[in-house]
């Protein structure tokens, strides 16, 4: 069944964009990550414009993650205060990040410093949380029927990080940490982010992860939490000042996202940390090397329309 | 791709227009019989499209639109479906270092058609004489020399990316052309045409023109024309108006339709015992 999209101005084939939200949502249930790395590309690929791909696109992610958040609070993987924090950093961060991109652009070099730090941030945080995730599954095996060991290394770190004042309790997520660390991190997920022009949430995961130590699957809780702000955010932004997002597509992508992003949740209790840590490194890094390929292989024809990533 | 400039293809004083109501007829069997001035043409060429007006709704696709009319005798006939002529940029990818493929640059067309399709009886580039193809800008060749592009450094980068220009609309089914793929038929002494254009779901709503031409020795001998108008019907057409005039509105309702959907399909899974 085709149907026509009032603001992107095409046909669709109705089922390519629902199963598409499907599969998107399912990554989000998992992994707390809204998708927009792999869903703004396939839109585009589908015929739809660079702009309207991508605002449309956050609309769906506010419903897929809507989803996702509601089903992992159920679980008691949501730790709003860390949430919070990092909320109010990102909000900072993605202000500052819009006047980084209009200063690149003065300078005239923007789409390299773009594609290069989106590329570069891919490929390292895929790269390191792939090999993370694989030495700790073989450790777990090596440890298995032992008691685990405490993380070693990063002791200076960690005492330089208890030093910060303004220490305070994140009970679900069962870590302490200065109040400043979250908003800094979260302001520096939120420059990034504006400069590439996602989400973001394959970058707060790992911060998440790696850097204020929750276990696994509270961020993927939180993170979805924090991704349903900036959604929310981006969607009025861009149906406001852009007039791009088209409802009929969103509505047909999150039909598919909110399903998806139950039973990603249903998935994703069954996995461990680790084994979600090394799945999403893959996808990640699947992309990075589809970029990679396109930024070396000759294009087909030497235009493309603007606004994509 | 806006469409800023009104009709610029050139109109022929003897030209006739179709009018808008001989849609419901039937094949028209009393036409214009008399002939232009130049007494070369016996019959005078009319043109009619099947239908003067496209909806989009909800569940458009694209449409056909056949053009018919008589014709003279010993003619070859052109027939071209354009839009208005606007202005559109693209980005042109290079290679940056020798290595990345990134882009470099912005590309502004201009007197760019906002739909191209062109049908012609005999290869373009031979039936019809090159100034005359650019006079009517008929066939690619004359579209090429037509478009105007900025910044192009010299003829030979324009000839590039003017040829990529075209087969990248080609590839977005906008610009099409065929040699053949009109039908004549002889009837009570009649030579009349017909022929069926597959109507693109990419082309915007806005207005359209059906131009014939005949073309005898290379040259335009008679012209006709006929309006094909494409409208945003029923929810398209709400849809499309509130996202342009309400856009804060249809930014919240886009929101809240989300975030009700997300909260659905929570409370649906959770009767289900999807989550415990």
């Amino acid at each position: 069944m085709y149907l026509y999209l009032p603001v992107a101005l095409t046909s669709i084939n109705a089922l390519m964009p629902v199963g598409l939200g499907f599969a998107v949502g399912l990554l989000s249930g998992l992994f707390g990550v809204g998708g927009g790395f792999l869903m703004t590309p396939l839109l585009i690929m589908l015929g739809i414009p660079a702009t309207v791909a991508a605002a449309t696109d956050s609309n769906q992610i506010v419903a897929a993650s809507t989803s996702g958040t509601y089903a992992h609070w159920k679980l008691g993987n949501v730790d709003f205060k860390m949430g919070l924090y990092l909320l109010a950093g990102s909000l900072l961060g993605g202000a500052l990040g819009v006047q980084l991109i209009k200063l690149l652009k003065a300078m005239g070099n923007a789409d390299f410093v773009i594609q290069i730090t989106y590329v570069v941030m891919l490929g390292g945080v895929g790269g390191y949380m792939f090999f993370e995730s694989l030495s700790q599954i073989r450790k777990n095996k090596q440890a298995s029927g032992k008691t685990v060991e405490a993380p070693a290394g990063d002791s200076a770190m960690k005492k330089f990080l208890a030093s910060l004042p303004m220490q305070t309790e994140f009970s679900r997520s069962g870590v302490t940490h200065s109040t400043l660390i979250p908003v800094i991190l979260g302001a520096f997920v939120g420059i990034l982010a504006a400069i590439m022009g996602v989400g973001g949430g394959f970058l707060m995961v790992p911060v998440m992860v790696y850097m204020l130590r929750m276990p696994m699957h509270a961020v993927v809780g939180t993170s979805l939490f924090l991704v349903l702000f900036t959604c929310i955010e981006v969607t009025f932004l861009q149906a406001y000042t852009n007039h791009t997002v088209d409802f009929i597509l969103a509505v047909l992508l999150l039909g598919g996202s909110v399903v998806g992003a139950q039973i990603g949740t249903i998935f994703g209790r069954k996995l461990k940390g680790e084994q979600l840590k090394i799945l999403l490194a893959v996808i990640v890094l699947a992309v990075t090397v589809k970029m990679v390929f396109d930024l070396t292989l000759t294009p087909h024809l030497l235009l493309a329309q603007g606004g994509g990533h | 791709m806006r469409y800023a400039t009104p009709h610029t293809i050139i109109v022929r004083g003897l030209m006739t227009f179709a009018l808008a109501g001989l849609v419901l007829l039937p094949w028209r069997a009393g036409a214009e019989a008399d002939g232009p001035a130049t007494g070369a043409v016996t019959v005078k060429l009319t043109t009619r499209a099947n239908h003067d007006h496209i909806d989009i709704n909800t569940f458009y696709h694209g449409s056909t639109v056949s053009v018919q009319g008589d014709c003279a005798p010993d003619t070859d006939l052109v027939i071209k479906i354009s839009a208005a002529e606007g202005e559109t940029s693209l980005k042109q990818k290079g290679k940056v270092g020798g290595l990345l493929w990134m882009n470099v640059g912005d590309l502004h067309f201009s007197r760019v058609p906002g739909l191209y399709l062109l049908k012609s009886s005999g290869n373009i580039e031979e039936v019809v004489a090159p100034e005359e193809a650019s006079r009517y800008v008929l066939g690619y060749d004359a579209l090429k020399r037509h478009l105007g592009v900025e910044p192009a450094a010299d003829a030979a980068e324009r000839a590039e990316i003017v040829g990529q220009f075209i087969q990248y609309n080609e590839e977005n089914k906008l610009f099409a052309r065929q040699t053949g793929g009109i039908e004549f038929k002889n009837e009570n002494g009649k030579r009349t045409y017909y022929t069926l254009f597959d109507w693109p779901y990419q082309a915007k709503p806005g207005d359209y023109v059906v131009d014939v031409y005949a073309v005898k020795d290379g040259r335009v001998v008679d012209t006709a024309r006929a309006p094909v108008k494409v409208e945003q019907a029923g929810t398209v057409k709400y849809l499309a108006a509130m996202a342009k005039n309400n856009g804060a509105l249809y930014g919240i309702l886009s929101i809240v339709v989300a975030l009700a959907s997300g909260f659905g399909a929570g409370a649906i899974f959770r009767k289900q015992g999807g989550a415990h």
